[in-house]
């Protein structure tokens, strides 16, 4: 009981820790993607003793920024609202990585351990669930900014969040129609399969278009370009309009956060998860034969390694967009979600509907 | 002449594949993300001293100059005299008259050489004010004071800073930037 | 002249004007609004026919003639700007610039130049000169004490020799060699100090001539001008006050740049004199007093006008009533406005106060028959007019007050723009004792000194060129004093002194500006009746009195 106790929490600390990280460092990637996309350096200037690292040292000097910076509080009867606000959209961010599966099961010592903090039947629902309370986070904080247009930028960002949080649940049942499991970890185990012994039955090969809608109502729920509209700052004025300081700062994070969750669930969900292609529990399989034989634990290194690709992968095709596409409209962003997005959703699910039943698979 | 009215259909003509934005959004991600493969490749290659073009087209500023063309307005100075016993300048004020910004201070003495008869005593540009109009430089009769320092770094953390006096304004020629030459410069730039 | 002159017809330019026969064709076409350009020509000085300048063609005279010297003549046709003027003119100012130095930038001419005008009038070409410059002398050397010449930029228009020699007839001035080597100089051994030697510099077309005072202070056009009279002497000679208070980093701040004669045929002609025209260093000077002061009971201390006000009225009102006698010395510095409502304010807030008058002041008590009168005070007439002067048997003198003050039989003194301590040698000794036997002391004036330190309370008045009002000059012309720029720190024009002053000692005195209280002197005293603030003009009026 104890050594359990202290296993979870070693491992929650280890997720926490690793998605922090990860956040951290994501700020630096964004910056030198984008530079390098556009033909510019990015961030270098920051040096301890004259080495610069590749202005690694950025991520600090942002903290310590964010941290120096003088915060500036408005005249508001919602103090304590405004004070937690950033917060509860940091806390749900992080609370939906619990049920991210990592790796698989691994049997230490007679122990099952695995990279991943809880592992409820309805893994996937409590996902989307601390997403959606998430969005709590922006309307509280434009509505305790006693501000009209914060109030207003929250307003948009909850419009947004919801209309999209409806698209990407809808865009995810078409798999779970066919996995028939909310349980984060047998979801992976399920794309384990292979199709006529070669190609992995992972859920983009199954279900193309919900990968698409999936991973676009995804950018979208994390308010990143082109769906940036909450946010804009200098353009429209956003929710965090009176944020300042490292409260500010929590609010930016947590978009790093949700961008890593969503890459996570979409990896989770339509990429195979943690599975190698043709790497059963015992080694590479090729056609049924066991090509290559390797060891439990070098299985379950190279199958958390092959999350973390797919994930950092997913990423930069997220940042790739960010950086290329220009920013949606308002109405435009609103019927893409109501009038595209969603009835290609349902569509995906009718017909994934009958195919199942009609394979009865 | 009659006055015609031609109408200019500013609209895009797109056709279905295009207005879907699908293969426009694609084609879009494939040019950046060429950008971030080559310019992170010719990166990598100029790290390990391996020649390659250079992956980013942008100047780092205080350690590279882009080079100025001559014709350039930059930071103002004051020129010396030929056999360098002191300034040009004779404090007629005409710079100070002209200038459309009243952003210089002159107070003229007189100059110890009958000969002279006038000079500045002090010669004060206010930085901070100046429009770089470049008058002052057309009005000078002596060619005292100029503006092809090659100094664009003019900047302080006071107005009181900007008030660049006589002595900086003569010390300040002493360090030019490296000039294009003029010929090049357009070829380069046009 | 008592008879009617006799008109001639001439034509000018085409156009047919009568002209009193006799006057110059210059003075004729300038009375109808044609201007010939001319150098060596002033009205005020002989004509000397030296320049040029004024070339213009007469019809059925073969030969183009100068305008400064030919008289007119009936039926004369005249052309003052056909080609063949233009050209010679033309070639006139290539004659005058052929050695004349490209100096300009350090030439305090510069701006108001003859030269200057000219070329860009008449000139406008191209050099044809290849050959070097004849070097005339030296530059810039000091000829007298307030006159320096540069005989390269000269144009030999003689003009300044000529004012020496008719004018303070005193021929300092001479022409010497022949030709290109011509020069103007001073005679050896001489020095051009003259009391009126600073004409000179107006004179003088070019930049040959410069004030040694004016001298890189600034430049000519960063100046503004007003109207107004000098107050040196009596005589109140008309000026022109030119003044920089845009660019105050010129010359150390002051804001007065310079004076200038300004030609009134009835006062001074085109002249001034050299004490008036240097004599305003008082305005700018560092011993200005800026604000009110008041020595409650030890050192003289900052106050506000309303306290320093109340002080000196509850004082007086106290000295007045309990004790007995108030005295004034009157300053005939004081504008008639001022005078006025001092008169005014006295009689009905401080009824039985002693009225002193002292004519004296610190300036040497020159005069000669040109220009200057012994009296240094511009104003005498004007309170000799409103009897605050001996004339009136009344009023007393200084002497009669420093006897009272010595006797220790005056409450309170009012001193306006006196400085009776600093002075001994013109308003008697004892003053400094006398005083102390006072017990409340009023300064008003412009400038600190040894009065105003024994005061109780001191009232800054503003200096020349600082308010508007009027002046009286001794032959009893009242003529305009123009405010040039805002008095120094709290400083108050003298009527608006008195009546605060007044106002604080319980009267109602309600007045915007000096008009309004000239315009008040003038209905309720009779020498100065019928006149009016608007009517007086830039000449002056002169008062039936």
């Amino acid at each position: 009981m104890w050594i359990e106790l202290l296993t979870k929490v070693l491992i929650a600390g280890a997720v926490l820790t690793g998605i922090l990280s990860f956040g951290g460092v994501l700020t630096w990637v964004e910056r030198k993607q984008s530079a390098l996309m556009q033909d510019r350096i990015g961030a270098n200037r920051a040096s301890i003793l004259g080495f610069r690292l590749l202005g690694l040292f950025h991520i600090m000097t942002d903290g310590i920024k964010m941290f120096a910076k003088e915060e500036f509080i408005p005249r508001t009867d919602h103090r304590v609202l405004f004070l937690l606000a950033p917060f509860i959209a940091w806390l749900f961010s992080l609370a939906a990585f619990a049920v991210i599966p990592f790796s698989p099961e691994l049997t230490v010592a007679g122990y099952q351990v695995t990279l991943q903090v809880a592992n409820p039947e309805i893994g996937l629902l409590v996902a989307f669930a601390m997403m959606g309370m998430a969005i709590y986070g922006v309307v509280l904080g434009g509505w305790a900014s006693n501000n009209n247009y914060a109030l207003l930028g929250s307003m948009r960002a909850t419009a947004q969040m919801i209309s999209y949080e409806v698209a990407l649940a809808a865009a995810a049942v078409g798999p779970l129609l066919i996995y028939r499991t909310l349980n984060m970890q047998e979801i992976v185990i399920r794309q384990g399969q292979l199709y006529n012994g070669w190609l992995p039955l992972w859920g983009i090969v199954l279900q193309p278009l919900a990968f698409l809608l999936f991973l676009v109502a995804g950018a979208a729920e994390t308010k990143r370009v082109p769906f940036d509209l909450p946010e804009g700052e200098s353009e429209i004025i956003g929710f965090n309009l009176e944020y300042s300081s490292m409260r500010f700062g929590a609010f930016m994070f947590t978009d790093f956060i949700e961008k890593i969750l969503v890459a996570c669930l979409t990896t989770t969900i339509f990429l195979g998860g943690w599975q190698v292609p043709w790497l059963a529990d015992d080694g590479f399989r090729l056609g049924g034969a066991l090509a290559l034989e390797l060891g439990p634990m070098v299985v379950w290194l190279l199958r958390l390694a092959a999350f973390g690709i797919k994930v950092c992968a997913l990423i930069y095709v997220l940042m790739l967009v960010r950086w290329t596409l220009p920013r949606f409209r308002y109405d435009q962003l609103m019927s893409f979600g109501w009038k595209f997005l969603l009835p290609l959703a349902f569509l995906n699910i009718i017909v994934t509907a009958a195919v199942v039943l009609v394979l009865n698979l | 002449m009659a006055i015609t009215v031609k109408k200019i259909d500013a609209s895009p003509k797109m056709n279905l594949l295009e207005r879907t934005y699908l293969r426009e959004i694609l084609r879009g991600l494939w040019i950046t993300n060429r950008h971030f493969v080559v310019n992170l490749t010719r990166h990598i290659l100029n790290l390990f001293r391996i020649k390659a073009k250079p992956g980013a087209v942008t100047i780092q500023y205080p350690e590279q100059h882009r080079g100025y063309h001559k014709r350039l307005r930059t930071a103002h100075y004051l020129a010396h005299r030929e056999n360098d016993d002191g300034p040009r300048c004779v404090g007629c004020m005409m710079c100070e008259t002209i200038c459309p910004a009243k952003c210089i201070y002159i107070v003229p003495t007189e100059h110890p050489d009958p000969n002279v008869e006038k000079q500045a005593v002090k010669f004060t540009i206010d930085m901070g004010r100046c429009v770089y109009c470049g008058f002052c430089v057309e009005a000078c009769p002596e060619d005292a004071i100029r503006m092809d320092s090659g100094r664009l770094d003019i900047c302080s953390y006071s107005r009181e800073g900007m008030l660049w006096d006589m002595d900086r304004l003569l010390a300040n020629h002493h360090d030019p930037a490296p000039y294009k030459d003029e010929e090049k410069w357009l070829d380069e730039e046009f | 002249m008592s008879e009617e002159r006799k008109m001639v017809k001439v034509t000018i330019d085409g156009n047919q004007y009568e002209v009193p026969a006799g006057t110059t064709i210059l003075e004729a076409a300038k009375s109808v609004g044609i201007e010939i350009p001319h150098y060596c020509y002033h009205p005020g000085l002989s004509i000397a026919g030296a320049c040029r300048m004024c070339l213009i063609e007469v019809e059925k005279v073969p030969k183009l003639q100068i305008a400064c010297y030919m008289t007119v003549g009936d039926e004369m046709v005249i052309y003052t700007t056909n080609e063949r003027v233009k050209r010679a003119r033309k070639a006139m100012l290539e004659f005058h610039l052929v050695n004349h130095p490209l100096d300009c930038p350090v030439c305090d001419q510069a701006g108001e130049c003859g030269l200057q005008n000219y070329y860009m009038l008449h000139g406008l070409y191209i050099s044809r000169v290849r050959e070097n410059k004849v070097k005339k002398g030296k530059k810039a050397t000091q000829i007298g004490p307030h006159v320096m010449l540069d005989q390269e930029r000269c144009i030999l228009c003689s003009r300044c020799v000529r004012f020496c020699n008719e004018i303070p007839k005193t021929s300092e001035l001479g022409m010497f060699n022949r030709g290109d080597r011509e020069v103007v100089d001073i005679f050896p051994g001489r020095e051009l100090n003259n009391p009126y030697s600073a004409n000179v510099i107006n004179l003088c077309p070019v930049g040959a001539l410069l004030s040694k005072e004016f001298r890189f202070k600034t430049r000519v056009w960063y100046l503004e001008t007003v109207k107004s009279v000098c107050m040196r002497c009596s005589r109140a000679c008309n000026i022109l006050i030119d003044y920089n208070i845009r660019r105050p980093w010129k010359n150390d701040g002051r804001r007065l740049s310079r004076l200038r004669p300004r030609y009134n045929a009835q006062v001074n002609d085109w002249w001034i004199c050299d004490e008036g025209r240097f004599g305003f260093d008082f305005v700018d000077a560092a011993d200005r007093l800026t604000v009110p002061l008041s020595a409650a009971g030890g050192a003289q201390a900052h106050s506000g006008w309303e306290a320093a006000l109340e002080t000196a009225a509850a004082r007086l009102r106290q000295a007045a009533s309990e004790i007995g006698d108030v005295a004034v010395l009157v300053s005939p510095r004081l504008a008639n406005e001022a005078l006025y409502l001092l008169k005014r304010v006295l009689a009905e807030q401080l009824p039985g106060t002693s009225v002193a008058f002292s004519s004296l002041n610190e300036h040497e008590p020159t005069q000669d028959d040109i220009l200057r009168k012994a009296d240094k005070n511009p104003n005498t007439t004007g309170a000799e007019f409103l009897s605050l002067t001996t004339a009136n048997a009344e009023v007393k003198d200084h002497a009669y007050l420093l006897q009272t003050a010595k006797k220790g039989n005056l409450s309170a003194l009012i001193v306006i723009a006196h400085n009776p301590v600093g002075l001994p040698e013109l308003y008697g000794r004892g003053w400094s004792e006398a005083l102390d036997k006072v017990p409340f002391k009023v300064f008003i004036g412009t400038n600190e000194n040894e009065t105003s330190r024994k005061a109780d309370v001191v009232l800054p008045l503003a200096a020349f060129a600082e308010y508007d009002g009027t002046v009286t000059n001794f032959a009893g012309r009242v003529q305009l004093l123009r405010r040039a720029f805002d008095p120094l720190g709290e400083a108050l024009a003298g009527w608006e002194l008195l009546r605060r002053l007044g106002n604080a000692l319980g009267g109602e005195y309600d007045f915007g500006s000096a008009g309004e209280v000239f315009d008040e002197l003038a209905q309720k005293e009779d020498k100065f009746a019928g006149l009016s603030y608007g009517d007086i003009g830039e000449l002056g009026v002169k008062v039936n009195g």
